[in-house]
């Protein structure tokens, strides 16, 4: 593939997008991380002095000199990350047998089907969860029609709680789950399992020890896309969540736009990036030794 | 037979993900032609004036109850969204293009940091991306406004122009390009001649999808927009905070037409390829 005056046209195509995304792209983490370790100032802004009681203040070692330490946080976070992984799980049960049915259609059928569910995805975010808060709200649709049927006396409250945010998290985040799981069942060979009950195997035992394990690696992408867009949602549990269900991006923004203690939001920025970042390479070790396996 | 009652089961559960999937969506459409003013739940007839109100016009609902906030800012705020779209679009289609070609057609050593690097922006969380930009843009002295908005979209919507783009030059060999140059037609004329025609679709679709995610992008638009440069989703977003209105609906309903649009456009053009 190799031509002749390859460096300079190679240069060429690569340079705008290198420049653009190391000023704009990684400029900005760098900041931030480095924000992460600046002292805030009383007023907002920040003081230029090596600071790491913002960790501190996350992790325990704040000794209450400088900054409080408060288990509040770390609480936040777990209760985020239960929230994800949570989310993961629901996404997981609705998009696996959505993906065998559909790799079952017709050929004409699944691609209608496939840009059915992925059409939404599409729609604005801000559409779609007020959606759901006509839905949920205590005068909404969902009260209506089961005040209406008879079937209970008062509304229910379901908005502002962990089951709204959950409901939207899973709703927004449907796609993501089940692109990568068709894609890999799509894949599939067909003759294995053919080979699977021909050798006496039930279809539950084809399922469990060929179709799942095949299917693993889908399986792992959706739950790493689903799971890092899930952690620092903020927008959901602001929407349907309400004060109610604090998640670790609601904690960021307070700190930005209301708290303005910018260094410590930065922290806790970096806390979440570092999450995914175990998320990708936890999938990536993941996938490679899938690899080995199954060649 | 037992294989049959599992297809019978399995085509249950996706009509009900289908319906889970759209009955939302439906809903929004179809209240939004409600003419009860006081409570949505309760159709009181069919009427489109949510949608002149929107816009402006005086309507016998607006009589009774004067909902719409301000239609300038409204109209501001889709000005707003188009320039940022049309501009990002623009910016992000030409560098993820460029991007992908130089990715798929050379071997360089940095091949796989950059692959890396191009895939980063879209698993980073938004909200990480949104105050990473808005510490940067405060601390370099940037202005937040439209210009601070294009750029932050341009961050991540490269990456995904590059790999609709790559998907395409991935199922594709160089023959003709190598043809192009041997039979003595410079680069230029080889690009504009056979490159460009052949992986246009993708750089269509690219743009498409650029344009679509650029119109919708809340979060990182909330932390890194002016305050005179509200776009649509973070108009609606503070229109949501301060209360649902029945012209939510409406303008609800007028987003979700377009996405429509766009997206069974770039489907079209996909599969005429």
């Amino acid at each position: 593939m190799a031509r002749r005056g390859d460096t300079r046209r190679l240069a060429f195509l690569l340079a705008p997008a290198s420049v653009f995304l190391g000023t704009c792209f990684i400029g900005p983490l760098a900041v931030m991380m480095l924000y992460s370790f600046l002292e805030p100032g009383l007023y907002g802004g920040v003081e230029w002095n090596f600071y790491h009681w913002n960790y501190g203040r996350i992790l325990g070692w704040a000794d209450g000199e400088w900054e409080e330490f408060d288990a509040v946080y770390v609480q936040i976070f777990l209760r985020s990350a239960r929230l994800a992984l949570t989310n993961v799980a629901i996404t997981l049960i609705i998009c696996y047998p959505a993906a065998l049915w559909v790799s079952g259609l017709p050929a004409r059928w699944r691609t209608l089907v496939v840009f059915l569910i992925t059409l939404p995805f599409f729609v604005s975010l801000v559409v779609r969860l007020f959606a759901w808060v006509l839905i949920l709200r205590p005068s909404g649709f969902l009260n209506s029609s089961l005040l209406g049927l008879g079937l209970i006396s008062e509304p229910i409250d379901i908005i502002f709680t962990e089951t709204a945010v959950l409901i939207g998290m899973a709703y927004i985040l449907l796609p993501f789950m089940f692109l990568p799981i068709y894609a890999s069942v799509e894949k599939l060979d067909r003759s294995l399992l053919e080979a699977s009950a021909d050798l006496g195997a039930s279809p539950l035992q084809t399922f469990f020890r060929v179709t799942l394990r095949l299917t693993l690696p889908g399986i792992a992408a959706g739950a790493v896309l689903v799971f890092i867009p899930s952690l620092g949602n903020f927008i959901v549990p602001d929407i349907l969540g309400g004060a109610k269900v604090l998640m670790i991006g609601n904690l960021v923004e307070q700190q930005f736009l209301s708290a303005r203690n910018w260094p410590f939001g930065a922290a806790l920025s970096v806390m979440i990036m570092i999450v995914m970042f175990a998320a990708i390479v936890l999938y990536l070790r993941a996938i490679g030794r899938q690899e080995e396996v199954s060649p | 037979m037992k294989r049959s009652w599992v297809r019978r089961l399995l085509g249950l559960h996706g009509m009900l993900f289908l319906i889970f999937v759209y009955a939302p969506i439906v809903m929004v459409v179809v209240l939004s032609f409600n003419a009860n003013p006081i409570n949505m739940m309760i159709w009181s007839g069919f009427t489109v004036d949510w949608y002149w109100s929107i816009l402006g016009y005086p309507t016998q609902l607006n009589e009774q109850t004067l909902y719409v906030e301000s239609t300038d800012q409204l109209l501001a705020a889709v000005k707003n969204s188009l320039i940022v779209a049309v501009s990002t679009t623009t910016i992000s289609t030409v560098l993820g293009t460029m991007t992908a070609l130089a990715l798929y057609r050379y071997r360089f050593r940095a091949q796989r940091f950059y692959q890396g690097l191009l895939y980063m922006p879209m698993v980073m969380p938004d909200i990480v991306l949104g105050i990473a930009l808005l510490v940067f843009f405060v601390g370099v002295g940037v202005s937040l406004g439209v210009i601070s908005i294009i750029i932050g979209h341009c961050t991540f919507l490269i990456s995904y122009v590059f790999v609709v783009v790559s998907a395409r030059l991935a199922g594709m060999d160089d023959t003709l390009e190598q043809a192009s140059a041997d039979l003595g037609a410079n680069e230029w004329v080889t690009f504009r001649r056979i490159t460009l025609p052949l992986i246009l679709p993708g750089v269509i679709g690219g743009a498409l999808l650029a344009f679509i995610i650029s119109m919708d992008d809340l979060v990182i638009t909330y932390f890194i927009a002016g305050v005179d440069s509200t776009t649509l989703p973070v108009f609606i977003y503070g229109m949501l905070r301060r209360g649902v209105k029945p012209e939510i609906n409406a303008i609800a309903t007028l987003m979700l037409t377009l996405s429509f649009i766009i997206a069974t456009l770039g489907l079209y053009l996909r599969r005429r390829s």
